[in-house]
């Protein structure tokens, strides 16, 4: 046991002298913050919308007044003769084209087909904008007399948004940040150690010492836990106070649920490191590997359960989806133990394996034959 | 700029043999790109259907289940549970185990048939804000078009007046597959452009051959075309891949000018080189360049739309994005590979991205020589 710590306080002194590994150990977190935190949001918002008006009377007006009253879409020239130009150069996301008898049709009460050619690129936004032009023709027709008040539904929905009334989108997003970065960081910095040992040779006088590989690695795992609490502390800390996140109810589960999955990164970041040789390229790799399995497989921007069948068996044994489960729960839900007891066992169950996988890559402490 | 000599081809040659000796890099252009493509692919997915709903029906009556049925059709939500109370039905809200719930009231069947009005509770699962934004609009729709249906009279068509008729172009059946997989192309030689390049160039600096090759009589810009020139051609490789998989697993129409997308692409090629060339002149070792290789890669990426859509950034980020020389290229490859234009409508993306290439390179290439000096 003091051999672990005595490990563990060599290597928090070797880390500590790298000054540019220390700053960005902490300014990295920190980037990563505050990108995905402004930049990620998902709702459909500012859509260019291009309106061609072949009618030009009071109702067409009044209808394309209506489409502009939401903040949803942001009116755009439609230059060019064909409604299609606009959409072509991707200066407008849809185009509207009303009749030239639209006026006149609606006041001899026949039907009228306003025509939407919307740019399917992007699906969301594509079903987003029909949703809405839908909705919003409804309220024009509503709001202009034009159907009778009569034809109301019987049913009336009461919705009620729970945990984030106000669906604010940081919400969602910055619990997720956590995830990721607790993770990529983390394994990266262990990883990295792991290799310059091998590069710089002085794993050779560990392997010549009778310290043994758990005694070894327990060592790095302890040091990078702890300098991955300092970064959780940082990063939270900043993000409370910049996204006014709030704790719900019981912390606890959150600093179990942290500790627990920052052993889970560390080893795998040994294990990386254990694995790679002493190519740094490889552990680059796999650095990449970990952050794009952390950013999508963990349900951080999208709905994980649209992860379709083979992937979606990988997305379980991915511990940052587990984690997001206890930071949103901390953050947003505030169920505490009962709504999330199964994700700090299954962190450990994952980081147990990599530990044990990384402790049986080095278990011989002797060169390769 | 003289002609290229002889010993500009030696070191081509030498650069080439070391990259094909080099299993690691090979593995590296091969073995991450398919991975990523396949996983953007098919892990990015915003689709809101399938919700899962848990239902507390105290009318249990024929009407009330008819209005269930009718709420399922479409598929953009799924009967999870029935639940014997509300109290019931919260927990599994809480617990996450539904998104969305519904209380049906015990006397909606006889209001119903009375003719008078009925409320129900929809209760919804706000954690993720966009999708439940979207699920309460789905929700509010159909139990409004049902419910006046239920007062016309079964069996007449809803009458509008005014009915928006909406055709979705360059992708009709709005696979999302079809619109991440050209931003991943460029994800993806954004991240094994950079990788491969500054690992090529940081490992001569670390073993100090670097020194070797400057006591060489080459000169600079010869030590330096003749590590780009192989490397544009592997990441070339690297497109032929990434189109491969994109036409054959997801289908894409690539309706564009192939030669126009691969000139193009070859243009953004540079553009990863030169930023892995300059993460290697700012980085004093290979660990240095692992750490900020994400300085450069994590805005590049998100900044360019290819993850998260660019119009709902807010205004600055907004704004940052055209600095994004990828952002360029995503709208290029989408353009391309979707919409099927001509270089005519892609004018301003294509002299941007042409700018950065030759501003980084410009850049990168000066560092290099300032370090050689």
């Amino acid at each position: 046991m003091k051999r672990v710590f005595s490990q563990c306080l060599k290597e928090l002194n070797q880390f500590r002298r790298d000054r540019l590994t220390v700053a960005l150990a902490f300014v990295l977190p920190l980037a990563v913050l505050l990108i995905y935190g402004f930049a990620i949001r998902l709702e459909a918002k500012n859509i260019p919308l291009a309106v061609q008006d072949f009618d030009n009377s009071f109702l067409s007006r009044t209808y394309v007044e209506r489409l502009f009253a939401t903040q949803q879409f942001v009116p755009t020239p439609l230059e060019g003769t064909t409604p299609t130009a606009a959409l072509d150069r991707g200066d407008a996301k849809a185009t509207v084209v009303i009749p030239p008898d639209f006026e006149r049709r609606i006041k001899s009460h026949k039907p009228v087909t306003v025509q939407a050619l919307i740019d399917g690129t992007d699906v969301n936004n594509a079903r987003v904008i029909q949703n809405s032009l839908r909705a919003t023709t409804q309220f024009f027709l509503r709001s202009s007399g034009l159907v009778p008040a009569q034809a109301a539904s019987p049913i009336q929905p009461h919705l009620r948004i729970w945990f984030n009334p106000g669906r604010r989108e940081a919400l969602y997003i910055v619990p997720g940040i956590f995830g990721v970065i607790l993770w990529v960081f983390p394994s990266m910095l262990a990883s990295i150690a792991l290799v310059r040992e091998k590069e710089q040779g002085t794993i050779v006088q560990v392997y010549a010492s009778d310290l043994s590989a758990v005694e070894w690695l327990l060592g790095k795992e302890l040091a990078y836990v702890i300098v991955g609490l300092g970064e959780a502390l940082v990063v939270m800390l900043v993000a409370t106070l910049l996204f006014n996140l709030r704790f719900r109810g019981d912390p606890t589960t959150l600093i179990v649920g942290t500790v627990i999955y920052l052993g889970a990164a560390v080893a795998f970041g040994l294990l990386v490191g254990a694995r790679a040789g002493n190519q740094t390229g490889a552990v680059q790799g796999t650095a990449i590997a970990g952050f794009l399995t952390a950013l999508l497989l963990s349900g951080f921007i999208y709905r994980i359960e649209n992860i379709p069948f083979p992937l979606s068996l990988v997305s379980n044994i991915i511990p940052a989806r587990y984690f997001i489960d206890i930071t949103r729960d901390a953050f947003v839900r505030g169920t505490g133990w009962i709504g999330v007891w199964y994700a700090p066992l299954a962190i450990a169950l994952i980081g147990g394996f990599f530990f044990r996988v990384a402790t049986r890559v080095l278990h011989r402490m002797q060169f390769k034959d | 700029m003289p002609l290229p000599t002889s010993r500009f081809w030696s070191l081509t040659l030498k650069e080439i043999r070391q990259i094909l000796k080099n299993r690691q890099i090979i593995f590296l252009l091969l073995f991450p790109p398919t991975v990523q493509l396949l996983i953007f692919g098919l892990a990015l997915n915003p689709a809101v259907d399938h919700l899962s709903l848990g239902i507390v029906d105290y009318g249990n009556s024929p009407s009330s289940r008819e209005f269930v049925a009718a709420l399922v059709a479409n598929d953009v939500f799924e009967v999870q549970s029935f639940q014997p109370s509300v109290g019931a039905l919260g927990q599994q809200v809480r617990r996450g185990q539904v998104s969305t719930g519904l209380v049906i009231p015990p006397d909606f069947g006889d209001r119903l048939a009375a003719g008078k009005s009925v409320d129900v509770q929809v209760l919804i699962d706000g954690v993720d804000a966009n999708t439940a934004g979207i699920a309460g609009g789905y929700m509010q729709q159909i139990i409004n078009s049902y419910g006046q249906n239920l007062a016309r009279g079964s069996g007449m068509r809803p009458e509008v007046p005014v009915e928006v008729s909406a055709q979705f172009l360059y992708n009709p059946g709005l696979l999302s597959s079809w619109f991440f997989v050209p931003g991943v192309i460029g994800v993806v030689l954004t991240l094994t452009g950079s990788l491969v390049s500054s690992t090529t160039v940081i490992r001569e600096k670390d073993t100090g051959t670097l020194e070797q090759l400057l006591m060489t009589p080459a000169q600079g810009w010869e030590i330096l075309g003749a590590k780009i020139a192989p490397l544009f051609v592997v990441l070339m490789g690297d497109v032929l891949l990434a189109s491969a998989i994109a036409r054959l697993v997801f289908g894409l129409p690539f309706r564009g000018n192939y030669f126009l997308f691969l000139a193009l692409s070859g243009v953004y090629v540079f553009v990863c080189i030169s930023i892995g060339i300059l993460l290697a002149t700012i980085s004093r070792t290979q660990q240095q360049v692992v750490l900020t290789s994400f300085f450069f890669n994590v805005p590049l990426i998100q900044l360019s739309g290819a993850i998260a859509p660019i119009e709902s950034m807010p205004a600055f980020f907004r704004t940052l994005s055209f600095f994004d020389p990828l952002r360029h290229y995503v709208t290029i490859a989408r353009s391309l590979i979707l919409k099927g234009v001509g270089i005519g409508a892609l004018l301003p993306e294509v002299f941007t991205l042409v700018a950065f290439a030759v501003l980084l390179l410009g850049i990168s290439v000066n560092r290099f020589r300032a370090q050689l000096n």
